[in-house]
């Protein structure tokens, strides 16, 4: 859900977002070797793939991706 | 194809990579354990709830604080249903397990002599404090140092069993898709608790997994209806995370639409550093009263504030910046707060030493039912450690090796692969989504009523039968989403069963029974499975042989006590009439 863009030219393929994701949202392309998003309604907004990535090329936002079941 | 991994000869295994589970497989390799191995579905360290922990701990100073009062509290706050004697030994072994996360690496907020420092949080006593969440790379590191082997992508979705012992379990990898069996003498659940996906971001990963992996095992569950918190407080329209524990420390304040401060009213003495059971409670009184929306105003905090805010939470505070709520060092703006989903703990029943009632099978931190361990991280570290230090002793016991049962693995590959099979069905996503439906409203579980809670159990059953059955998945990642909807279906059917069951307000309000009940609810209420049918009975509490005593008494419960001294509630023919 907060996952937004991730940068091409500066990812560098190290597959940290993707071991880190507590959500398994990422994935690396075999051809291009670079993190794409894949299961962006499974995002959890927890930020860990941009606080993680060396390259700084994830960027998240911390909005809901549909409306959220809430208490009222 | 997949390709089925066997992992052999395992002396404790640890389901769970939080910090529970972390500090288990720690203590367990320290306690002389060959081959410890610690599974996570995620990534060891960077899943559950501990590593996105709110830079705060609860710990027993020795020196200064007073271990009776300190249980009693907590016994209290548990509403007198405690593991007393579990709860105590947790406080004993809070300092000195500070002080091993402190020689790990965990960067904690010191004075200028090098002493802990302690500031006012939610309760009583003072907090700690550690900066931003490096708290679970620290300790993960420390596991691996100490010769724990981390199988990360891993989601375990069976438990296997010999004669009633626990002797490993089963699960699938997320990237490759391959079956996984870990053959081990002792296997530790270290999965946390479950918030129904809901509101809290951070927190969507622990779906309940540990529990439902025990219930199908056989073991005995108990807590499910009352949770050690109903739920916490969130900002309501952002996935912004923990914090509020310093927010409210800091002076923050909570406002109903009128723009009353109406925790003065509920608590004129701790008012937000209430405990989250009567903020949980406050803010449902006042939604049920129409006065929601609830915000959160810090707009009043000084710059200084606002910085020591940023050490302390810069994630939280990064976010609050990226949609204007903070400029610079000022808030500039109130947020809308909210109950989060109802927190859902139908944990192991454990004795004393975290055992569960399958033998071989330890639980600890929020895997545990909530009498036996408080929610927090100093909680999930003691318990932890304790239930990897017993899962030694008990493996070092064992003479030889029990070996799975062919049959049972191969049925647990079936069940485990299922979702994979069907060529069509429903979505988890759609599943969650009617599951959410039925619980997460604050007028079912938070405040609850018979009526509402069988209309909720009704639509539970309804996803149960008509919807989990027609699970499909297209891939792993799929399938891990299907078996997660499954055990938060499972989880909900406790919750509710159990809420049913309690025919008293003691740890959550109900407006049909608004009494705590003294005479005949220090109970437990424990789940099991029984012929494929679960089976809920009460089991009376041995406060007699704990050191803090409860009068037994029924009494109106004190948060419906003070709505009606407010004249929000008038209780008639037993049950509560609003006003």
């Amino acid at each position: 859900m907060g996952v937004r863009k991730i940068d091409v030219a500066l990812c560098n393929g190290c597959g940290i977002c993707v071991d880190h994701c507590p959500m398994d949202v990422l994935r690396l392309d075999p051809e291009t070797k670079k993190a794409f998003i894949q299961y962006i309604r499974d995002c959890q907004s927890c930020f860990l793939c941009e606080t993680e990535c060396p390259q700084s090329a994830i960027y998240c936002l911390p909005v809901h991706e549909r409306r959220m079941v809430t208490a009222w | 194809m997949t390709q089925e991994v066997r992992v052999t000869d395992i002396d404790v295994l640890v389901i769970g990579g939080g910090l529970a589970g972390t500090y288990a497989a720690i203590r367990a390799k320290e306690s002389g354990a060959n081959k410890v191995v610690q599974v996570d579905k995620g990534h060891v360290g960077k899943s559950g709830n501990s590593c996105f922990g709110a830079g705060v701990m609860h710990v027993f100073f020795p020196e200064q604080d007073d271990l009776e009062d300190r249980v009693r509290r907590l016994s209290r706050s548990l509403g007198y249903i405690a593991q007393q004697d579990l709860i105590q030994e947790h406080l004993e072994d809070s300092f000195q397990i500070l002080g091993e996360m402190d020689s790990a690496g965990v960067d904690f907020v010191k004075g200028a002599g090098g002493e802990f420092e302690r500031r006012p949080g939610r309760g009583y006593y003072p907090v700690v404090m550690f900066r931003g969440f490096q708290l679970m790379d620290a300790m993960s590191k420390a596991a691996r140092k100490a010769g724990v082997e981390q199988f990360n992508k891993v989601m375990m979705t069976g438990l296997l069993s010999r004669d009633g012992i626990a002797v490993g379990g089963v699960g699938f990898n997320l990237l490759s898709g391959d079956f996984y069996v870990f053959e081990s003498k002792a296997t530790v659940l270290a999965t946390g608790s479950t918030w129904y996906k809901g509101l809290l971001p951070g927190q969507r990963d622990t779906t309940g997994d540990g529990y439902a992996l025990a219930y199908r095992a056989g073991a005995v569950l108990s807590g499910a209806e009352n949770n050690d918190m109903l739920a916490n407080l969130m900002p309501a329209r952002y996935d912004i995370g923990p914090g509020m524990n310093k927010y409210v420390g800091e002076g923050g304040v909570f406002l109903n639409a009128t723009g009353e401060r109406f925790m003065e009213k509920y608590n004129p003495r701790l008012k937000e550093r209430a405990g989250l059971r009567i903020l949980t409670g406050a803010f449902c009184m006042e939604a049920k009263q129409g006065r929601a929306p609830i915000f959160m105003d810090m707009t009043h905090f000084s710059p200084d504030q606002v910085r020591r805010l940023k050490e302390v939470l810069p994630l939280a505070m990064a976010m609050f910046e990226r949609v204007r709520i903070v400029e610079g060092d000022q808030f500039v703006k109130r947020i809308e707060w909210m109950p989060c989903a109802p927190v859902a703990r139908p944990g192991l029943m454990v004795s004393n030493k975290f055992e569960a009632s399958l033998a071989g099978l330890y639980a600890c931190g929020e895997a545990t039912s909530p009498q036996a361990v408080v929610t927090g991280l100093a909680a999930a570290a003691t318990s932890g450690a304790r239930a990897g230090r017993y899962a030694v002793q008990y493996a070092a016991e064992m003479d030889s090796r029990l070996l799975p049962d062919r049959e049972q693995l191969e049925e647990l590959k079936e069940v485990t692969y299922r979702p994979l099979q069907r060529r069509d069905g429903i979505e988890p996503d759609q599943v969650l989504l009617l599951l959410q439906e039925a619980v997460v409203p604050y007028d079912s579980l938070l405040l609850r009523d018979g009526e509402r809670l069988k209309a909720a159990l009704q639509d539970v059953e309804e996803i149960r039968d008509s919807q989990v059955p027609l699970l499909v998945a297209y891939d792993p990642h799929y399938l891990r989403m299907a078996h997660e909807a499954a055990n938060l279906t499972l989880v909900a059917e406790m919750h509710l069963r159990a809420a049913l069951l309690r025919t008293e307000s003691r740890t959550a309000l109900r407006e049909d029974y608004p009494y705590m009940d003294n005479e005949a609810w220090l109970q437990w209420v424990l789940v099991k499975r029984r012929d494929g049918a679960m089976e809920l009975w009460p089991e009376p509490v041995p406060i007699e042989r704990y050191p803090i005593q409860v009068e037994r008494s029924k009494i109106l419960h004190h948060l419906w006590q003070t709505a009606q001294d407010l004249r929000m509630v008038t209780i008639q023919g037993g049950r509560v009439r609003w006003v």
